[in-house]
């Protein structure tokens, strides 16, 4: 997995792509999303498009990332979910704790 | 042994996560040569990091001295895979239910949940010489 970052209207925008099942990689995604936390940026969107799988580990960060924030009266949310990682959601039952959007311009949008 | 050792359709790794992605490589070049769709590839590639992961983890507590196998097999209808560690085994049924409420927000504890709900079948062998997971997924 790599990643990439940018930021759009004060919103930290993540992009990981590959897979990402624990690891080197997935440290890498970890320590992208503490690093923005730890910046104060507090408005994060993961743009799970080019992820084309994750397991629990990616899960795992998915949800440290999103209690640190909101710990800390920030948000963290998803964007382009792909089927496989829908069906993660779905069966962890993670959809009812994430809010997911089908582009970034709408997941930017629900910050403002 | 430092590296990744392949015999046919066997792969014996150090039990450290460096080589998590050795394993995919090798997995999915397998199971893409048996012209499995690329759903059940990833689905059984999941299961098999989940179970990669919990033996460096929890079986060999990230000592890189011992060495886990993962062994591909296949008839008409199924792949077989066995995820073989060298640790002290565990009780399957002591796993904490993922789905709970007070569960829910927890950033571990759902790997063996994920396997089961991805795969067909799933059969624990702890022994003590170790814990044997083979997993099947059908392929029809």
């Amino acid at each position: 997995m790599n990643l990439t970052d940018r930021e759009q209207d004060g919103v930290v925008i993540i992009e990981p792509k590959g897979k990402i099942m624990g690891g080197p990689d997935a440290s890498l995604l970890h320590d992208k999303l503490y690093e923005f936390i730890e910046q104060n940026k507090k408005k994060v969107i993961i743009d799970l498009s080019r992820v084309d799988w994750m397991n629990s580990t990616g899960l795992g960060i998915l949800i440290s990332g999103y209690t640190t924030l909101r710990n800390n009266d920030g948000e963290l949310k998803l964007a382009n979910v792909t089927e496989k990682i829908q069906s993660l959601l779905t069966i962890t039952k993670l959809v009812t704790v994430f809010e997911a959007y089908d582009s970034i311009d709408d997941a930017i949008k629900s910050f403002h | 042994m430092d590296k990744p050792i392949i015999t046919g359709n066997t792969m014996i790794i150090p039990s450290n996560q460096e080589f998590l992605a050795d394993v995919d490589v090798f997995l999915e070049g397998v199971l893409r040569g048996y012209g499995i769709d690329e759903s059940r590839v990833a689905d059984i590639a999941i299961s098999v990091s989940e179970l990669v992961n919990n033996a460096i983890h929890h079986a060999h507590h990230k000592d890189t001295k011992k060495t886990i196998s993962i062994k591909i097999n296949r008839d008409k209808e199924n792949v077989i895979i066995n995820i073989s560690d060298q640790g002290t085994g565990f009780n399957p049924e002591d796993i904490n239910d993922p789905l709970a409420e007070e569960n829910l927000l927890k950033d571990t504890g759902r790997g063996l949940f994920i396997v089961k709900s991805l795969m067909d079948k799933v059969d624990f062998e702890i022994t003590d010489q170790g814990t044997s997971v083979t997993i099947t997924k059908s392929i029809k």
